[in-house]
């Protein structure tokens, strides 16, 4: 497949977007947790103030997929910061459809942003996988990437809005 | 004793450089600081600042052994959960160690979440060293659950010369 072209997500790509974010989801088996809307995605990565960045796979007409969809990729990022080593590119999603595999697309994916992040002066590009996903852990170990949680003790938490607003409340 | 929390100005960064420093020593990390207070400034105000801060101060008469007011920081910024939508990430929560336990990381931790549910975040996440006890039990209280534990995930990072290798190999 040396037929796609990755590009900057439009606003009219947030549907494509949304179907893609709920196929990820599924593959990490959390297919209900999707909350966001169309409406969300428009606002909150085209609007006054972005939240994400995204880029999409795009293949021509006559490779769409079997559901006729020519979106069959994306990967949505931002900036973060680390006070020891300053900006870092943050990879969010990272997804390409199962019949698109094997392609290399994802491959490409990845150097584009990595691309990103080394013009944009970042010094390291962050994200979390889940541990028994042992298909992607390869995949980026291969590429030598280092899993901190398990090298230095890193342990990521929340703290929903129930008790974000208990806090408020109480200063 | 008496304390304000108010958002950091760029006059702010040499203390925050000094906390920074005083909070990697305890994550015995210290070798791992690169950046001062210009990148700081440089990164943290403007039209495309990567992150925010608040300052905890205390009056002149409360100074610490040392002479300084500004005796704690919370550092923060935006992400996004393709499920859920804007979260708010707290990235670093220091007081220094003579003015614990008088309510001043709290006060902290809640202004943070006051500034995400104004920007209607829907919730605030944070990173833990497994070895922490004192921040764990801290968080814990509040109502935070460890997703590492709970759902199996890994920080991973690409840094140096394998975001080098990748970026390289970009068409």
């Amino acid at each position: 497949m040396s037929m796609f072209i990755l590009r900057k997500a439009e606003p009219k790509d947030v549907s494509d977007i949304l179907r893609l974010i709920k196929e990820l989801a599924k593959y990490e088996e959390m297919e209900n947790q999707v909350l966001l809307t169309e409406e969300d995605l428009l606002e909150d990565g085209f609007g006054d103030h972005p939240f994400y960045h995204c880029i999409v796979a795009h293949v021509p007409e006559e490779h769409q997929s079997a559901d006729g969809h020519v979106i069959i990729g994306f990967a949505m990022y931002y900036f973060t910061y680390d006070p020891w080593i300053g900006k870092l590119l943050y990879l969010e999603d990272f997804y390409v459809m199962k019949e698109y595999r094997g392609f290399g697309i994802g491959s490409e994916i990845l150097k584009k942003l990595s691309n990103t992040a080394v013009r944009t002066r970042c010094s390291s590009m962050h994200f979390i996988v889940a541990e028994w996903n042992k298909p992607s852990i390869e995949f980026y170990k291969r590429r030598g990437a280092s899993d901190l949680s398990l090298e230095e003790g890193w342990r990521l938490f929340k703290i929903d809005k129930q008790n974000l607003m208990k806090m408020t409340d109480e200063e | 004793m008496k304390f304000t929390i108010r958002e950091g100005k760029p006059e702010d960064c040499k203390d925050i450089e000094r906390m920074i420093m005083e909070l990697a020593v305890y994550e015995k990390m210290p070798d791992q600081v690169k950046i001062s207070h210009k990148e700081l400034e440089r990164d943290g105000f403007g039209p495309n600042a990567y992150y925010k801060f608040l300052v905890a101060e205390v009056p002149e008469e409360q100074k610490s052994k040392d002479g300084y007011t500004k005796v704690g920081y919370a550092l923060f910024f935006y992400t996004y959960s393709t499920w859920k939508g804007r979260v708010v990430y707290m990235e670093d929560l220091y007081v220094m160690p003579e003015y614990r336990g008088k309510g001043i990381g709290k006060a902290l931790m809640a202004n943070v979440a006051k500034v995400g549910k104004e920007k209607e975040c829907v919730r605030l996440q944070l990173s833990v060293l497994d070895w922490n006890k004192p921040s764990l039990e801290f968080y814990l209280a509040k109502g935070a659950e460890d997703l590492t534990a709970k759902e199996g995930w890994h920080h991973i990072r690409f840094h140096g010369e394998a975001l080098n290798n990748l970026a390289q190999e970009a068409p």
